[in-house]
């Protein structure tokens, strides 16, 4: 809009508010209510209340109650009483903000309409209309909470002691026996059913404890201990298993979203991710006590400080908990990392606490007592803490990986490390200098660096770099000889170009030494004729213009030499004439002499300043066309290079004659070629090594304080929350000086006194093991989730939790030695009825195998399954990393392993975990949602994988002894457990030889026979006995 | 001997006792509902004006300013500077050069809506074709972007579109997944682009790969078909015996008819990605050769014949994430990619109007955004991306044809009037399906999560 548009409607709005004023005082007879309900209350409703109101609140604001607008919205005050002008709403619907056009899509409000806003606002803005109670919001407050059930303490509860009770055979029987009984009274009488017999039992413990089936031989030895105790012994061997880990890890692992890859765009591999994993599982091989368990996941690196020096590793490594979540950012600078810290505070939240503390980022949670201010207390704690960089788009290479040695162990390590290639770097040096002294090349043509070896009529090659039409040619040959012997050839640089000419690179450049000067000289002309008037330029210093030294400028007619940020002109010159060039660094002094001329005609420079931050070496060469004038530089000639510590012969001291070329020359320089090759290659090893191991994890940052995002959104920021733990759960404060806060986060987590992180933990491992816990949200202890069936029991298993030392396996003893464990699974018409989710415990749920159980059962029965622990996943090397959005990391690595050790990728999902409803990597997991699909069938019924199992199990059926009756009752205990009756055997036996005979007639042959054998495997092995446990 | 084909009659038969409310497919275990099949057909929120969508999606960022949004003042003031509030993805002021596109415009059909020389086929039915030019999304990143036209979450892992629509109005054929994905290559971010995330996996994209093996495992590994049929008909019997002694457990039940559909699909898949019944007309329609068994025609017809099979919803990813429309450094590529497309897309329209399906058959193509009508340097060959106005159109199944909606400024830089945002567009598409945004939520986390978020405005001048 041009200028005098816009004062044209500002003149208007002006007239047009003036006028206003005069109705509005005109009007003025017209009572508030009259006024605010006429003209007011209906514009609002039509206008404004959709997108302000109570479905929605844009803006974070409501327009549809006085003390709604009063609040205001996040743009801050919305009416100022009496001011019109000043007015937020007014301005927006008077459409004079760019970003504040209201309504908006163009519907700007007719003039009228505006005009009865603004008197609104000039009288007074009077409301009536008072929030009701459904507008606030249904958001539990702090003192709700105290009476709400998971915030309150966990209590002391004492089991049932009903003399009445025969069922019962432990203390949570007894609860779960109460519950029926309890609930008889209302007239719902659930009744247990019998108990499951033991070869259900055994398989039901080793699938639940190990994610195996037993085998043949193990059923053998439960079933022949009929002493007392005998299922309790064989839940401490299955507990004993490093496949009980393995198991139990990966449900823990759901929990805290574990996947090999970054989750960014372009989706880095994590090489070190599987320490955690591995970390995981044995914290639960070892029953590390829960509460450490926490602890060092939030706070390892902390507490390593502390501990004793064998622990440190594991505890770093334990942080992987916090990195391990989906990561957003392209680069290690915190670009995206406050979706980072979304991620990683919804976890915490959800998997320790059961809350969703991640609600709270945009806004206080919605039902929970949980504020934006608890989020951003905690937001602080992971401010202020040092995160593992995986690579990512713009930065592709990880960093700040912690260490899993302590500090004084890394600096003893980087320093050994860095002495030992020192040592060999100047072992190679020794080596180079050796070599370029008898270097045949030199011999050749003396030290001019090897342009008597190069082809004629070619621009220069290694190691000389060149860029534009440059050759070498025999006219370019200097005509002195007083530095190297007499030669044939020199370099010609064609091009006028900046950015064009030649580069030499010295392989023992010179550093700056006390007392010792620098040497160094060419041979140069301009060619003959030259008629351009810009300059070309040696360049001498460290690297490509990394470190400058001296600057010397050439035009056809003039030589000129920078001293400090001046240029020097030295001496007139004339095209088609050699000139000598001979310069001495005196690196103390950063200044230097030289002279320049032909033998009859030489001129001497002094006390010329070296580049003002030279840094004291010299090892790159460079003539190019960037030199003191402007414009393109003339061809010229270069000859007769030299660059060492000791001075130059004087250009009239004569030419030097050919050094004698020494009889074992070659032998030597073969040698020599073959040390610097071997010194190099370990060179190279050793500055590949990390001298000591890394984890994707944590450590303390720059302590800092964050400010509540508004909505959620980076730029927004308003106040600064200290670091602190929820309100609803003490609301304690990081003490000064204490670091991120994160061990006191641990510790507040994990003390006896927080409500929740004992319940939402034993309530997870009565999930696992029956299939759904006490509280059906396992990860939602908040309003709105379940309430508890039983939370007496929940309260009692909380409680023994703790006062066992937080022992994990303690917990699956108390709970697999219950009789409810031991029920059987079988339908029972009235319970049914009553209770069809059979939340009440009144048989034992059956359940499908997860995706890990069916593969590792199948490899186990087939015999393929590899019980060790693999080296990490075999990523492409770090140095060949550059993935990018367009073309991310992805890959499938098959391997025999157990599946908990496949390496699970979040953008683009292991196709069969994803097929078979892994957890998706990409957020905290309470339970997996089992699905049965067709894709699932085809895969059991055409895949590779169950093809080429089922050819193994059918070889080991087939080294069984006995008749095909025998084969198939071993091979059926194998894969169900059981061995069916006769009819169904038989029924097997035929289809078994039906098969046979297809393939081959009458006559069987192996081929037949393992292929008849294949097929009834992959019926055994995709059959509903296999992929269930009862 | 049984054979598989009597042990089927023997599940329908006991189906229509026993277990007869249960579809034949697979089951979820939907943790909020009942057992029922969540795939099965379901009753929308109103009557829906269409009942499957084919959602094509180009990767890489359309340029808007050279396909459907035609600025002759960009092309008037080309060379001319303005100041940016955003480049590469910062905000700020920025001096920047008009670039005019270097493609001609011109009016086709009744409507007279403007096309580039780009899309000269899709001219030709624009009259069918609803464009889009003040769409505008919140992210100029091409991962988060391609996030957020999927799944109105740039940030989180959600559900996407198709995932939603599956789960809000099921499928119509069990013998095939009701979302299927045709993508030669996975878009940015992946498989999350099609994932179910929180809810049930059955409603998850199965990825489609054009070539000789379209579904991973569909294939019997035994040419045999009668042998693989003793062995199902061996499971059937044993699972039949198992399910005897636990019959009130609907997962099995789910379990065995899996495995029937499974061998529905064996038969049904390869059918419906078979195209030797198609007529040389209708494959010169898409531009297809004989044969070919990929390239963009091959997804349109396959779609279209999924479509006709009952397939709910279908994506078709065009390019994936190299080599696509991110033309940064010539605009010269986009040549090459309309011309991949532009036939096979025009080719559906007018197949799925000749066959009678377009009035229920929803065609939504789009991008995760546009690109800058201006650079850096005047002479760029390029465009960078632009997420604060770009071009998408939709077709058939409700929408009003050959109507442009929403404008943008004259330079194509800011959406004006009419602006659609990503989660208007997911919200137009479910309401056209019979299907209120707000009231399609999935509880979750404690919390009721919807495709639109807390947003989304259903575009209803667009609804014919």
């Amino acid at each position: 809009m041009g200028n005098f548009e816009k004062v044209t409607r500002q003149f208007i709005i002006a007239c047009v508010t003036a006028s206003i004023v005069f109705i509005a005082q005109m009007c003025r007879a017209e009572n508030d209510e009259d006024f605010f309900e006429s003209r007011v209350r209906p514009v609002l409703v039509k206008h404004c209340q959709d997108c302000h109101g109570a479905k929605k609140q844009e803006g974070g604001l409501r327009l549809d109650s006085r003390d709604a607008w009063m609040r205001g919205g996040d743009r801050g005050e919305t009416i100022s009483i009496g001011q019109a002008d000043k007015s937020l709403l007014i301005q927006a619907v008077r459409h004079e903000v760019a970003d504040l056009m209201m309504p908006p899509n163009a519907k700007k409000l007719d003039n009228a309409e505006i005009a009865d806003l603004e008197a609104w606002v000039n009288r007074g803005a009077h409301d009536p209309r008072r929030e009701t109670v459904s507008q606030t919001s249904n958001r539990m407050g702090l003192d709700q909470a105290r009476t709400f059930w998971s915030f309150q303490p966990v209590q002391q509860i004492v089991p049932p002691n009903d003399s009445e009770d025969r069922w019962s055979w432990t203390s949570i029987d007894a609860f779960l026996h109460a519950k029926w009984k309890e609930k008889e009274t209302t007239g719902s009488r659930v009744s247990p059913v019998s108990d499951a017999d033991r070869r259900t039992l055994i398989r039901r413990a080793s699938f639940d404890l190990t994610g195996l089936p037993p085998s043949p031989e193990e059923i053998n030895t439960f079933l022949s201990d009929e002493s007392e105790g005998a299922f309790g012994r064989l839940i401490d061997r299955l507990l004993e298993s490093p496949a009980y880990g393995e198991r139990w890890g990966r449900h823990w692992l759901d929990v805290a979203r574990y996947a090999d890859t970054a989750g960014d765009g372009a989706d880095y591999p994590v090489r070190e991710a599987g320490k955690y994993r591995n970390w995981v599982i044995n914290a639960f091989n070892r029953d590390q006590p829960f509460d450490e368990f926490i602890r060092e996941q939030i706070a390892g690196d902390i507490l390593a400080q502390s501990g004793p020096v064998e622990k440190y590793a594991d505890r770093v490594t334990a942080t992987g908990f916090l990195a391990i979540g989906k990561r957003y950012g392209y680069k290690a600078a915190p670009d995206y990392q406050y979706l980072d810290f979304a991620d990683a505070i919804d976890s915490i939240g959800r998997s320790v606490l059961g809350l969703s503390v991640g609600c709270a980022r945009c806004h206080d949670h919605k039902y929970d007592p949980i504020s934006a201010a608890d989020y951003y207390a905690w937001y602080g704690i992971l401010e202020s803490t040092r995160w593992a960089f995986p690579g990512g788009e713009e930065q592709k290479r990880p960093a700040h990986f912690p260490a899993l040695v302590p500090a004084e162990e890394v600096a003893k390590r980087d320093k050994i490390k860095a002495d030992e290639l020192e040592r060999l770097d100047q072992q190679i040096a020794v080596l180079k200098r050796e070599r370029s002294e008898i270097d045949p090349n030199r011999l050749a043509g003396g030290l001019d660096l090897g342009l008597e070896s190069q082809p004629l009529g070619k621009p220069p090659g290694p190691p000389w770099l060149s860029a534009g039409p440059n050759a070498v040619l025999a006219e370019a040959q200097s005509p002195f000889a007083h530095v190297h012997p007499a030669g044939k050839q020199g370099v010609r640089i064609g091009s006028g170009q900046p950015n064009e000419g030649v580069r030499y690179v010295f392989e023992n450049g010179l550093r700056a030494t006390p007392e010792k000067q620098m040497h160094f000289t060419v041979d140069f002309r301009a060619v003959e004729g030259a008629t351009e008037k810009g300059a070309f330029r040696f360049y001498l210093g460290r690297g490509v213009i990394e470190s400058l030294a001296v600057e010397c400028s050439v035009t056809s007619t003039e030589f000129a030499i920078r001293n400090g940020d001046k240029w020097q002109v030295i001496r007139q010159i004339t095209p088609g004439t050699w000139y000598s060039l001979r310069l001495t660094l005196d690196p103390s002094a950063k200044s230097l002499t030289g002279s320049v001329g032909t033998l009859q005609d030489q001129t001497a420079f002094q006390d010329i300043q070296t580049g003002p931050n030279w840094d004291g070496v010299v090892d790159c060469f460079i003539c190019d066309g960037i030199g003191h004038v402007p414009g393109a530089a003339c061809a010229r000639d270069l000859d007769n290079l030299g660059l060492q510590d000791h001075a130059f012969a004087k250009l009239d001291s004569g030419p030097v004659n050919p050094i004698v070329r020494p009889p074992d020359i070659d032998q030597r320089m073969a040698k020599l070629d073959a040390d610097i090759k071997a010194m190099t290659e370990s060179r190279q090893l050793v500055s590949n090594s990390v001298p000591y191991p890394v984890a994707y994890g944590v450590t303390e940052g720059a302590t800092v304080n964050s400010r509540i995002q508004v909505r959620g959104e980076p730029q927004r920021l308003s106040d600064v929350i200290p670091r602190r733990n929820l309100e609803v759960l003490g609301g304690d404060m990081v003490p000064e000086h204490a670091g991120s806060g994160r061990l006191e986060l641990a510790n507040w987590l994990t003390r006896p006194t927080n409500p929740l992180t004992a319940r939402v933990f034993v309530n997870r491992v009565w999930q696992w093991h029956f299939g759904q816990g006490l509280v059906a949200s396992p990860s939602d202890f908040g309003s709105r989730g379940e309430l508890p069936t039983h939370p007496e029991l929940l309260d009692w298993l909380a409680n023994e939790f703790m006062a066992s030392g937080w022992s994990v396996k303690s917990l699956h003893r108390w709970i697999m030695n219950s009789r409810a464990y031991q029920l059987a699974s079988v339908d029972q018409a009235e319970n049914i009825a009553l209770d069809p989710s059979n939340r009440l415990h009144w048989r034992f749920s059956r359940r499908g195998l997860d995706a890990e159980s069916i593969r590792d059962a199948m490899l186990a029965v087939s015999g393929r399954l590899d019980r060790s622990i693999p080296e990490t996943h075999p990523f492409p090397s770090v140095d060949t990393w550059g993935y990018t959005i367009h073309s991310p990391f992805h890959a499938v690595y098959d391997s025999n392993h157990r599946s908990v050790y496949l390496m699970v990728q979040r953008n683009r999902r292991h196709p069969y975990l994803a097929l078979f409803d892994a957890a998706d990597p990409n957020q905290s997991i309470a339970s997996r949602q089992p699905t049965t699909t067709p894709t699932q069938a085809l895969y059991l019924m055409n895949s590779p994988l169950v093809h080429d199992l089922s050819e193994a199990f059918a070889r080991r059926v087939a080294s069984i002894d006995g008749d095909d009756a025998a084969k198939l009752r071993w091979a059926f205990e194998a894969m169900h457990g059981q061995i069916p009756e006769d009819a169904v055997v038989d029924d097997a036996i035929g289809f078994v030889s039906a098969y046979r005979k297809k393939l081959a007639g009458s006559q069987a042959t192996d081929e037949s026979d393992i292929a008849a054998w294949s097929a009834l495997a992959r019926v055994l092995m995709t059959s509903n006995a296999f992929l269930y446990v009862d | 001997m049984n054979t598989f084909q009597q042990t089927r009659r023997d599940f329908l038969s006991r189906a229509s006792g026993g277990f007869g409310a249960i579809a034949l497919a697979g089951m979820c275990s939907d943790l909020q509902g009942s057992q029922d099949n969540p795939l099965a057909s379901r009753e929308a929120h109103h009557p829906a004006k269409a009942d499957r969508v084919i959602f094509l999606y180009s990767t890489g960022g359309t340029s808007h300013i050279d396909t459907f949004n035609h600025r002759p003042q960009l092309i008037a003031d080309h060379g001319k500077s303005i100041t940016a509030s955003r480049w590469l993805n910062q905000s700020g002021e920025y001096n920047r050069f008009l670039i005019k596109p270097r493609f001609s415009f011109q009016q086709y059909g009744q409507s007279g809506t403007w096309v580039s020389e780009l899309f000269p086929h899709l001219g030709s039915v624009i009259d069918d074709v609803c464009v889009l030019n003040a769409m505008h999304c919140e992210s100029d990143g091409h991962d988060k972007a391609t996030l957020a036209a999927h799944t109105g979450s740039a940030q989180f892992a959600r559900p996407s579109v198709g995932s939603w629509v599956s789960y809000g109005l099921g499928t119509v054929n069990q013998n095939l997944p009701s979302f299927m994905v045709l993508a030669p290559a996975a878009p940015y971010a992946g498989a999350q682009t099609w994932g179910s995330d929180f809810l049930p996996a059955c409603h998850q994209g199965t990825h489609v790969l054009p070539g000789a093996e379209p579904l991973p495992n569909i294939r019997p590994r035994n040419r045999d078909t009668e042998m693989q049929q003793m062995e199902l008909a061996l499971l059937g019997r044993l699972n039949q015996s198992h399910f005897a002694q636990r019959s009130a457990d609907l997962a099995l039940d789910a379990r065995i008819r899996s495995f029937e559909t499974a061998f529905g699909m064996q038969r049904e898949a390869p059918e419906a990605f078979d195209l030797s019944q198609e007529s040389e007309e209708t494959l010169r329609l898409y531009g297809l050769e004989r044969g070919a068994t990929s390239g963009f025609g091959w997804q349109c017809l396959v779609a279209r014949r999924l479509a006709e099979r009952g397939v709910r919803f279908l994506e078709l990813i065009d390019v994936g994430s190299s080599g696509n429309w991110d033309s940064h450094g010539d605009m010269g590529d986009h040549i090459r990619l309309a011309a991949a497309i532009d036939k096979p897309i025009a080719g559906l329209l007018t197949d799925l109007k000749q066959r009678g399906m377009l009035d229920r058959t929803l065609v939504v193509w789009t991008t995760e955004f546009g690109r800058t009508p201006f650079h850096q340097q005047a002479d760029h060959a390029g465009r960078e991306h632009h997420n604060l106005c770009f071009s998408s159109w939709i077709a058939g199944g409700g929408v009003k044809g050959g109507m442009v909606y929403g404008q943008s400024d004259e330079h194509g830089i800011l959406a004006t009037e009419d602006k659609v945002h990503t989660h208007d567009l997911h919200a137009t598409l479910l309401h056209l399906l019979g299907i209120d945004h707000e009231r399609l939520t999935f509880r979750h986390a404690g919390r009721d999560f919807r495709l639109t978020d807390v947003h989304g405005n259903v575009v209803h001048k667009i609804i014919a």
